[in-house]
């Protein structure tokens, strides 16, 4: 079994409770472009540690709060023969 | 459609048009005689002259692509905010469009990371480009034929690159 390593983020649950911000306030808080913000928040880019730290500071959050990084085992293909039978 | 990939995309556009016109100048002229096989001279010229055509046209599409741009979000944030007379709230409008426009610009890390990644696949195709010329002139075709497809694949390249930014940008990093 391989493991799967995945950075997942609470952007749009921390932007709903900070008074429903919005994606462009949020970027310009941080510095980057709204483009960015939307790219980090649907997980298509994973952001420098420095970007990590703007944003979770924009939330006045700890960046744990933002950012989760979770490894899942992944099944590959002789693991899955092997089930199979 | 958001500014990275509009001005890419114009890019693109402008590329393609100044190839299309290179490819014709050269197949007319070669058609007339104007440019011959062992005769590189004139073939020279033309290609220094497209390069800064190529640049000058760069330039200009780039200062009217900004100018434009600005003045679609100018526009935008206007329509947003009703039509007033009252000047503070003018005011906080304009500030607002100058606001956005900045941000619209904004050179971030992403942008930084996809302009590498797409300039390494602009260099893989310039490659490839001068290694089919190479191979060209070792099957034996004239020098003309070899820098042709050296100038054209430049340009090919230069387009890969749009292609892979666009790319990058739609699907993420």
């Amino acid at each position: 079994m391989a493991l799967q390593f995945e950075i997942t983020n609470d952007i749009r649950k921390l932007r709903f409770f900070a008074d429903e911000m919005t994606q462009q306030q949020l970027a310009e808080k941080a510095g980057v472009s709204r483009q960015t913000i939307v790219a980090v928040e649907g997980g298509k880019y994973n952001p420098s540690l420095e970007l990590a730290f703007r944003i979770a500071h924009a939330f006045n959050v700890p960046i744990d709060e933002v950012f989760h990084y979770t490894v899942t085992e992944k099944k590959n293909r002789k693991d899955k023969k092997g089930d199979r039978t | 459609m958001t500014y990275q990939i509009a001005r890419t995309l114009t890019r693109v556009l402008s590329g393609t048009v100044l190839l299309i016109i290179y490819l014709v100048q050269v197949t007319s002229k070669y058609q007339e005689g104007g440019l011959a096989m062992d005769q590189l001279q004139s073939l020279g010229q033309l290609m220094l002259v497209f390069i800064g055509i190529g640049i000058g046209v760069t330039i200009a599409v780039e200062i009217v692509f900004h100018i434009l741009y600005s003045i679609g979000i100018a526009v935008k944030e206007s329509v947003k905010a009703d039509v007033c007379n009252d000047k503070d709230k003018e005011r906080e409008i304009e500030k607002n469009i100058e606001k956005n426009i900045k941000q619209e610009f904004v050179e971030d890390e992403m942008a930084k990371l996809i302009d590498l990644k797409s300039s390494r696949v602009g260099y893989v195709t310039s490659g490839i480009g001068f290694l089919c010329s190479l191979i060209v002139l070792a099957l034996g075709y004239p020098v003309f034929i070899v820098l042709n497809i050296l100038f054209v694949s430049f340009f090919i390249a230069g387009m890969m690159e749009s292609f892979a930014r666009i790319f990058y940008y739609k699907r993420g990093i």
